[in-house]
């Protein structure tokens, strides 16, 4: 399949690619801003903004307040019932403790108000088990009691894994992805507009040669965009591969071909520029959220989990985070790589379809 | 040449889309070699459509059609190969030099031709480094044709080449058109210029609704069709007023 005008063809296109700085640069703008964002904020949770109404004005309460302070998962604010529904209401406050006037005596129980924000179920279910946790640990620092077991938790990974390592697989893949869609879809539809294809289809030149040619050149510009974020997040972030580089990049050659074959899907169906903005976008603004790039699929909703588990872009993210964050190799990864493979044939056999010459060119 | 026997081609009407119309109907024509051959006519009337059904750019509906004894329909390839093209649209990749470009059109016919040779030959040599979208509007034509010359055509294939172009890049490209045609290159060019029709082809076809309803040399045509002498003129005319004042020098 490859032969000296496909590899021709191919220099051709990486001198032009690689001239267009501006495309280059935009290409990797919003990746690089995204991992710089996320990966230098230092990992540990933000503290849960907690407002407290202290009714009580009593020496219970201000060593309740202060035990409460101590505690690093909460950023306290007093302050009137008043003020601090208002701020529960704009999202300034996660929850709103209130400590009635009758809050006086550590031997009467007392019923304590939290006020809370239902619109914020989600993130409520993880804060309330948390925050009740801390008030037991209050109440036997105040009654002064032991408590008769404690917890140690040890990660079984047994190494230090940050955000930005969950981070660094989905955003390859995603930018894989984009580059990948942008590089042979839109590229095709502007070669159309301007009769580029027209012209090259009034000479000898096979289809197939044309298409490895364009191919070839992406997937080597690919592979280095991908490694240059790769090299950012490893020397600037201090982001870890814990499985082996050259797996890794397979995986990313695998990817870029599935992601380019079905870019020149899109892009033999779309005729115009706006067409191809919408159905890239189409294509990939769903990806971007089911994929589990910047979450894991796992917090979907059950519904959408199925759908979600078969994108193309979920198998590639997938088997990426297996080898960059568990260490596993590629045998270890054959039902990734197998969905992999699939979308390939998807996307070869579409392409081969869809993509015909004196259709795309006229 | 060319021989062009029956040839339709059919579309669906814009207006009606279940309605087809034929675009070209039924066309006959035989270019010799050698010729600068012209097709007139209205837009619309079938000329680019004709062009591009003997480039293979645009499938035969009906009848059929040979340049040099080739089959048009069954050996698009062998046709390639011994036709040169230059369409209406000229955009080319933008990033590449005219040279790189000249260079990646060798490559696609697997000739021997140098970029160097070609650009001289319509009087770009100066441009090798130039990338396309520095050329104005009669540097791109020339620089089209250059393309159109990478494999060395027997035949060349010119979509209106002189539309938009100011006098002295007009006259020019029929110096080069001339030129190419002398050192044994068959043309044939689609036109809405009557001077172009007139000083530049050796022979004429005027279609009108996809059919050719006038075929011969332009003084053949004009001694059937417009007989009577014109009074002579007192003065030239405009073009001549034009070049009189701004020269013939090619301006780009």
């Amino acid at each position: 399949m490859l032969n000296s005008l496909s590899l021709i063809l191919a220099r051709v296109f990486l001198k032009m690619h690689l001239r267009d700085r501006q495309a280059m640069i935009f290409s990797m703008f919003f990746p690089v801003l995204f991992m710089l964002a996320l990966g230098f904020s230092s990992g540990d949770q933000d503290p849960i903004e907690l407002g407290v109404v202290n009714a009580a004005q009593g020496e219970l309460a201000d060593r309740f307040i202060g035990a409460l302070g101590d505690n690093t998962l909460f950023n306290i604010t007093e302050g009137s019932e008043e003020v601090l529904r208002s701020a529960l209401i704009e999202g300034d406050a996660k929850i709103v403790l209130i400590l009635p006037a009758a809050f006086q005596d550590i031997e009467s129980a007392s019923e304590l108000r939290l006020l809370v924000d239902m619109a914020q179920m989600r993130q409520l279910g993880m804060i309330l088990p948390v925050f009740e946790k801390a008030l037991v640990a209050v109440e036997r620092e105040l009654r002064d009691t032991e408590p008769i077991f404690s917890l140690k938790v040890e990660d079984v990974k047994a190494r230090a894994q940050g955000y930005i390592d969950f981070l660094l697989p989905g955003l390859l893949a995603f930018t894989l992805m984009t580059i990948s869609i942008s590089g042979s879809g839109f590229n095709l539809v502007e070669y159309r507009r301007k009769g580029i294809l027209k012209r090259l289809f009034v000479t000898p030149v096979q289809p197939r040669d044309f298409i490895m040619g364009l191919m070839l050149a992406r997937l080597v510009l690919c592979v280095v965009q991908l490694s240059i974020l790769l090299g950012i997040a490893v020397f600037f972030l201090g982001a870890t591969v814990a499985g082996n580089i050259a797996s890794l990049y397979f995986v990313i050659v695998l990817g870029s071909v599935v992601f380019l074959s079905l870019g020149f899907c899109l892009g033999s169906i779309a005729k115009t520029q706006q067409a191809i903005m919408a159905i890239g976008n189409l294509f990939i603004f769903p990806q971007m959220f089911l994929s589990g790039i910047f979450f894991p699929i796992d917090s979907l909703p059950e519904l959408v989990q199925p759908l979600a588990n078969v994108l193309p872009l979920s198998f590639v993210a997938n088997a990426l985070r297996e080898i960059s964050n568990n260490g596993l190799s590629l045998l270890e990864i054959l039902p990734q790589l197998a969905g992999v493979a699939v979308w390939f044939a998807i996307g070869f056999l579409m392409a081969t379809r869809l993509f015909i010459w004196k259709e795309v060119a006229n | 040449m060319i021989e062009i026997r029956n040839l339709s081609k059919k579309y669906p009407r814009p207006e009606n889309k279940a309605e087809m119309f034929f675009a070209v109907d039924g066309l006959s024509l035989d270019v010799e070699a050698g010729q600068i051959f012209g097709i007139l006519g209205p837009n619309g009337a079938g000329k680019t459509t004709t062009l591009e059904m003997l480039e293979g750019l645009t499938d035969i509906d009906g009848g059929e059609a040979y340049i040099d004894g080739i089959n048009v329909q069954e050996q698009p390839f062998a046709i390639k190969q011994i036709i040169g093209v230059q369409l209406q649209a000229n955009e080319y990749f933008d990033k590449l030099s005219l040279a790189e470009l000249l260079n990646l059109f060798c490559a696609l016919y697997h000739s021997p031709a140098k970029p160097a040779d070609l650009l001289g030959k319509v009087n770009l040599a100066d441009k090798a480094r130039a990338r396309p979208a520095e050329l104005s509007g009669g540097q791109k034509q020339r620089f089209s044709i250059a393309c159109a010359l990478a494999n060395k055509p027997r035949v060349l294939f010119l979509d209106e080449p002189t539309t938009g172009l100011d006098p002295q890049a007009k006259h020019n490209l029929w110096a080069l058109a001339r030129d190419l045609n002398s050192s044994g290159i068959t043309i044939v060019l689609t036109t809405h210029n009557m001077d172009e029709a007139e000083s530049l082809c050796g022979r004429i076809a005027i279609m009108d609704h996809g059919k050719i309803i006038a075929e011969d040399t332009p003084a053949s045509l004009i001694q059937k069709h417009a007989p009577e002498a014109p009074v002579a003129p007192l003065h030239g005319n405009m073009e001549d007023v034009f070049l009189a004042l701004t020269g013939t020098t090619l301006r780009d």
